[in-house]
């Protein structure tokens, strides 16, 4: 028997819940679950011949929580572990035709950007169970509540086996994990890894999953599962409130739903399952005929490609000095400033390029996504010609993306496109191929159409398709411009493909290019134009965009036109002629106001003149009121929020006239090994960089080396590092020691506050820093 | 889930290192909202045991369960109680995503966040506890006591997590250095006795940070 076998069943009966039998069992609250495999097989084999008996078509081995992290101090590695299981579950299915599931639970820790566990970990902890239960006949992953996580094992799966895999995640009452997950997010995401089937588990008792399972039911074709809880728990008795007729009803209830797995989670035991298989005797499989939804989505936000949506075009180094020089000094900062910047302009898609010959381009898109996606909700673009870049983006990258391209090319569709099918991206696709661009629409058309057949081929779904007739400069070439719409409106119309175009290069070499943009956008939306790579931070290409998804009817009572731009108008503030002056705006925090006075005195005072004489000194005055209290650590932070917008319109101006920078020297600065803690870290570094100070930020948990070489690197006279923790002082005495076997010549300032001064001294640190202030201070006397 | 309407403002500004002298007007604005903002973000949540439990010269037994609170200063704060409370509380990874963002757009906004989320989660516990009492229909409890203070060690974290089931039950979990994630997150043991209990607080002597506090060295208390 093989799964593909008992899909030939309406329905695939799973077993009911483990732990609750162990715990009637004796099990000890804390206890692991999973050594009962290895001290007491028979009780386990037991139960799962009970659940046979009920009539589970699959039972799940004993490997919930059989991790590398759970199992730590236990005794046993994995391996032991799992494979106790596996052996005891396919003992238990001897003589039937019952399949055994690897059932493979969250590892315990939260991976990266809340908690600090690596996707790369991640995947190499399942691994291990992957290749220590390979004699199990399907892999399960369950009670999943982080779609990256699911990512990282649904990967380790596919690569390190060839058995079936199907994912139950668990959702609240509000329809999302505790991570933030949505359904639609997890059916999008999973399908496109090539999952067999998903649904939910656990957390609420089947009453509560209607919802759940309806929604998920309007993403996906694939078969839905489902394993509710048997109601909810008393807390107190730890009693569950549904009874074993009462969950049948139920699951039989949401046949309509297309539910082919079935089975019962926490508090539920053979008894459940039995009367399941009684309640669902005679009924038919149902297959729900939605038609699923061109969407990509981040793991919090699906963006559904129904009506036009504004991807922000400006993570991008392409004609970009500021941009260029913060990727050749790492400061992803300013990167992750150009994404929420974006957002906030309305961007609903990112387009991520960081492609730079100087630097080496896959490490730095890798780390790019991560961060991105750790402070984004929006889906991303991986803009990448180089294939081996978008497979490591398309790996750690947490949800659906869209690959940013392929062109009509043998090469092109032969490497991206399976990259685009593994990893369940859509992908925009080119319409040039070896002779270029073709001059007329005709032409463009076909090289789509041999994209899109070619996807179909590999399996990528039409919806998931987009194609970017692109766009030539009006100055060059003006009557290309009327083919590039008449591509688009064909590929729209005949080959039934969304659409996406790449927007600000046609006023290439005019004058008022807004103005140009603005009108090609708008004909383009008419013509078909559903995907808009555009500078979302011009409010003239985000309100053409948004005015005509009002007058196309696709912005339903003008509800999100009105709500943007219906109240009192403060789009323009930049604009507007300042009435104060830099100084008042520091000491008072009016941060919109900073750019437009910054740039207006530089018209008249030099970039170092703006800088030492009214930004400088009015961070001194705000420092000097906090250091005798009139002022309270907001308000300063708020200071160095105004100084550094007047900061990053003279780094501009700067990196606009020649390439002298105004650092007045490198600072390196970390959250020690172990800690997590980095807001005071952070504050410490707006002020030094409103100081004209460049620090390198290596952020949080920080390993010693990676300081010492980042000293080392960048030829440091001054290293800040930060604990805030008893137990991770330990971890700041340690680099510093490192840094001094290392015979760096660099000073160390400390801080945190669980540090004192003798403290400081004792671990050999140079300066003891009370806060944020100080550091100032000290790098004054450090570097001058 | 838990609902908390408002944020104890006094104590967030408190936590931020306010004091009744300082003009706070030009930054009113933006307190109102990140409020705003914290109150949509997060999603409270809590769960809990309670135990019977025996108590020994320097540890705590709990009845059929794994964790044994090590330490003079848990002993002395369950002395004369007969049944445990072991809790866990959590503001969710939102919270965690929201001040992330803001770490980037506005550190103003994140340092002020962060302050807030650490007066709501306290709020949450008191709230928490108060539900905990009725449901459980408990008299006398003593303070929550947490991994950390006085001898407790932090290292307990993971077995407390798994104790009462606070990964499944409210997403939460421990790094290896014993950090909870999310990081706006409590557990505490609480201790449950037939007698009364002087409604006592953590106090100074008890805390790690009693030799470096901000508060202390304004002649203040932090409230614990």
């Amino acid at each position: 028997m093989d799964i593909n076998t008992l899909l030939k069943k309406d329905h695939i009966i799973l077993d009911g819940a483990m732990g609750t039998m162990l715990q009637s069992l004796g099990l000890e609250a804390g206890d692991i679950p999973e050594l009962l495999s290895i001290t007491e097989p028979d009780k386990i084999i037991s139960i799962h011949k009970s659940y046979i008996d009920a009539g589970s078509n699959i039972i799940y081995a004993n490997t919930f929580g059989a991790n590398r992290y759970k199992l730590e101090g236990s005794g046993y590695d994995v391996s032991h572990v799992v494979k106790a299981a596996v052996r005891n579950a396919k003992k238990a299915c001897e003589g039937t035709d019952t399949l055994t599931a690897l059932d493979i639970g969250p590892i315990g820790q939260l991976l990266e950007p809340t908690g600090n566990l690596s996707f790369e970990k991640a995947y190499e902890i399942y691994k291990e169970i992957v290749e220590a239960g390979s004699d199990a006949d399907i892999i399960v992953f369950e009670t999943m509540t982080d779609l990256y996580e699911v990512k990282a094992g649904v990967l380790a799966a596919r690569e390190n086996s060839d058995k079936p895999i199907i994912v139950t995640m668990t959702f609240e009452e509000n329809m999302r994990t505790f991570t933030g997950c949505s359904v639609a997010s997890m059916a999008i995401t999973l399908e496109g890894l090539g999952v067999s089937a998903i649904g939910v588990n656990c957390s609420l008792g089947p009453k509560e999953l209607y919802p759940i399972i309806e929604e998920m039911s309007k993403w996906t074709e694939l078969p839905l599962v489902i394993k509710p809880n048997a109601g909810l728990p008393d807390p107190i008795t730890n009693k569950y409130n549904v009874s074993p007729t009462e969950f049948a009803e139920h699951i039989a209830k949401m046949n309509r739903f297309g539910i082919r797995f079935v089975g019962g989670c926490c508090g539920t035991n053979p008894e459940y399952i039995r009367q399941t298989v009684k309640a669902l005797t005679g009924l038919k499989a149902v297959t729900v005929k939605n038609e699923i939804p061109s969407a990509v989505c981040s793991p919090v936000n699906t963006v559904t490609i129904n009506m036009p949506r504004i991807i922000g075009e400006r993570i991008n180094p392409t004609g970009k000095k500021r941009f260029k020089e913060a990727l050749k000094n790492r400061d992803i900062d300013y990167i992750l400033g150009q994404a929420t910047e974006q957002i906030q302009g309305g961007a609903e898609i990112l387009d991520v390029n960081v492609g730079l010959p100087e630097i080496d381009e896959k490490e730095m898109m890798v780390t790019v996504i991560k961060a991105v996606q750790g402070v984004a909700d929006v889906p991303l673009q991986i803009d990448s010609t180089i294939p081996e870049v978008l497979e490591a983006a398309l790996r750690v990258y947490n949800g659906k993306p869209i690959v940013n391209s392929v062109n009509g090319e043998e090469e092109s569709l032969d490497t991206v496109l399976p990259l685009v099918k593994k990893y369940g991206a859509a992908v925009i696709g080119l319409t040039l191929d070896k002779d270029g661009i073709p001059p007329r629409a005709e032409k463009r058309v076909e090289i789509a159409e041999r994209i899109m057949k070619k996807a179909l081929e590999l399996g990528i779904p039409k919806r998931d398709i987009y194609i970017d007739c692109l766009t030539l400069t009006a100055s060059a070439e003006q009557a290309a411009v009327t083919e590039t719409l008449k591509a688009v409106e064909t590929v729209k119309n005949k080959l039934g493909l969304h659409t996406v175009l790449g927007v600000s290069n046609i006023s290439f070499g005019l004058p008022n290019r807004p103005l140009i943009n603005s009108t090609f956008l708008t004909m383009a939306l008419t013509k078909g134009l559903d995907l808009a790579i555009i500078n979302p931070n011009t409010e003239a290409m985000t309100g053409a965009v948004r005015a005509y998804r009002l007058l196309a009817n696709h912005d339903i009572d003008s509800a999100e036109f009105i709500e943007i731009y219906g109240g009192s108008s403060t789009n323009t503030v930049s604009d507007a002629i300042p009435t104060h002056t830099l100084e008042y705006a520091i000491e008072k925090g009016l941060k919109s106001e900073a750019r437009a006075i910054t740039s207006r005195l530089l018209e008249t005072m030099s970039p170092m003149d703006v800088i030492n004489h009214i930004v400088i000194p009015s961070l001194d005055k705000a420092g000097d009121e906090f250091e005798t209290g009139k002022i309270f650590l907001p308000q300063l932070i708020l200071s160095a929020g105004v100084a550094q917008e007047a900061f990053e319109v003279i780094k501009k101006e700067i990196a606009s006239t020649d390439d002298n920078t105004i650092s007045k020297g490198k600072i390196v600065i970390a959250t020690v090994k172990g800690d997590v803690h980095d807001i005071g870290k952070n504050i410490v570094k707006v002020l030094l960089e409103n100081y004209g100070y460049t620090v390198i930020d290596l952020g949080k948990d920080v390993d010693y080396e990676t300081v010492v070489k980042a000293i080392k690197e960048n030829d440091c006279r001054l290293v800040g590092l930060s604990a805030l923790m008893t137990t991770t002082l330990g971890a700041m005495a340690n680099t510093i020691k490192l840094i001094r076997e290392n015979g760096l010549n660099c000073k160390i300032m400390v801080g945190g506050a669980v540090l004192t001064p003798d403290y400081a001294k004792s671990i050999g640190a140079d300066y003891y820093s009370k806060d944020a202030k100080q550091s100032v201070d000290i790098a004054k006397e450090v570097l001058g | 889930m838990i609902a908390i309407d408002k944020i104890n403002r006094a104590e967030a500004l408190r936590y931020m290192g306010c004091n009744k002298s300082i003009d706070t007007k030009n930054i009113e604005p933006l307190l109102d909202k990140c409020e705003e903002e914290l109150l949509t973000a997060i999603k409270p949540r809590y769960c809990y045991r309670i135990f019977d439990i025996n108590i020994h010269k320097a540890h705590v037994d709990l009845k059929d369960c794994r964790l044994k609170p090590e330490g003079n200063d848990i002993v002395r704060h369950l002395s004369g109680c007969t049944a445990a409370v072991v809790m866990a509380a959590t503001l969710s990874a939102d919270t965690d995503r929201l001040i992330n963002k803001y770490k980037v757009q506005d550190m103003t906004s994140a340092f002020i966040l962060d302050c807030m989320a650490s007066a709501a989660i306290e709020q949450v516990c008191d709230k928490a506890e108060r539900e905990i009492a009725k449901a459980a229909e408990i008299k006398n409890m003593t303070w929550r006591f947490s991994p950390g203070y006085g001898d407790l060690p932090i290292t307990i974290q993971k077995q407390l997590i798994s104790t009462v089931n606070a990964e499944r039950l409210i997403g939460l979990t421990v790094t290896d250095s014993n950090i909870l994630i999310p990081r706006k997150s409590v557990t505490a043991i609480i201790g449950i006795s037939q007698n009364n209990i002087p409604k006592g607080k953590r106090g100074c002597s008890l805390c790690s940070m009693a030799q470096t506090c901000q508060y202390r060295k304004r002649g203040d208390r932090c409230g614990y």
